[in-house]
């Protein structure tokens, strides 16, 4: 009996994502349980990232988690991967809260980290934890969608194949959408640097 | 022109640097992920799963359903004894010359609605 309950979390802990939600539409509420474990933490960590609010980065968790398990009974193995589907689901959930804010002002980046005089010379001065901050401000400040590739590509760590189908656009696009968001972070980083007196040379 | 590509130079180094350092950035980030309080996936856990679908039923009749069979047997039971109770009460003379000996005979309607069963008994 023991090792049969051995033998089936370890059956759960091996299982694809795919795997464990066909099993949760069966009745199996240890996948589902699973399931859980791995899909909400990332989807939070995109979300938080993205929206720069954990409160509401939990909302689009629970919604995304919700409609995961109503859609799990036509669910078919194969076709897609379920942390994209959740990922493609959580970014649509963040680009209708960040349309509704609009007039939300955003955190100004001089709020946060000291202002860099030399972008270069002013991170190895920060500590680790102050470059998560700096990083999380500049975020703030890009194009929604930029925002999202870029915490897609360079925070998650997905690829751009993966990005293009969460975002529902082409790997060029997530190509160019990436670019455009790093020029921009370098900029909003070292925006400063003319009163700073950083030379361009 | 010397100092063109000097100055080229200079701007390429300075955005090798920036890349550099924009990816230290990121670095720390992903090192530093945001991560749902234990409370949050207790919460999502118990409130976001839906309960699977219950198995179909392989147990023996309710409580209730035992209990409404016991009582319509004891029922059956009880109300034949209350009807020998009750002739026994009303009729006493006719049960004491009733028996069911071979040399006696009575018929099946003697017993129907209506019938004069001390007439038939002292027959």
């Amino acid at each position: 009996m023991g090792q049969d309950n051995r033998t089936s979390a370890s059956a759960v802990d091996d299982a694809p994502d795919g795997a464990l939600l066909v099993a949760f539409a069966n009745g199996d509420a240890a996948a589902g349980r699973e399931l859980l474990d791995r899909i909400a933490p990332r989807i939070f960590g995109y979300a938080a990232r993205v929206l720069g609010d954990r409160t509401e980065a939990e909302d689009v968790v629970q919604d995304t988690m919700l409609r995961l398990w109503k859609m799990a009974p036509d669910w078919r193995q194969g076709e897609a991967q379920v942390s994209t589907w959740a990922y493609r689901v959580a970014v649509n959930l963040c680009t209708d809260r960040l349309r509704k804010r609009q007039s939300r002002p955003q955190v100004a980046l001089d709020q946060v980290a000291e202002p860099p005089a030399d972008l270069a010379t002013a991170v190895e001065r920060m500590t680790e934890s102050a470059r998560a901050d700096a990083l999380q401000a500049a975020l703030g400040q890009l194009p929604d969608r930029q925002r999202q590739a870029v915490v897609l590509r360079h925070l998650e760590g997905l690829s751009n194949p993966e990005i293009a189908q969460i975002m529902d656009i082409g790997v060029e696009a997530v190509e160019s959408l990436t670019a455009r968001a790093k020029r921009s972070l370098k900029a909003a980083l070292g925006g400063r640097k003319e009163e700073l007196g950083y030379d361009d040379g | 022109m010397a100092v063109g590509r000097k100055n080229w130079g200079t701007m390429m180094d300075k955005e090798k640097h920036d890349d550099a350092a924009l990816d230290a950035l990121f670095s720390a980030a992903a090192a530093r992920p945001e991560r749902p309080s234990d409370d949050f996936m207790a919460r999502l856990a118990d409130q976001a799963i839906p309960a699977p679908p219950p198995a179909a039923p392989a147990t023996p009749p309710s409580s209730r359903a035992g209990w409404l069979t016991g009582f319509f047997a004891a029922s059956g039971l009880s109300g034949a004894a209350v009807l020998g109770v009750w002739i026994g009460f009303v009729m006493p003379e006719a049960l004491d010359t009733f028996s069911l000996s071979t040399d006696d005979t009575v018929a099946l309607s003697t017993f129907l609605p209506g019938a004069d069963l001390g007439a038939a008994l002292s027959e």
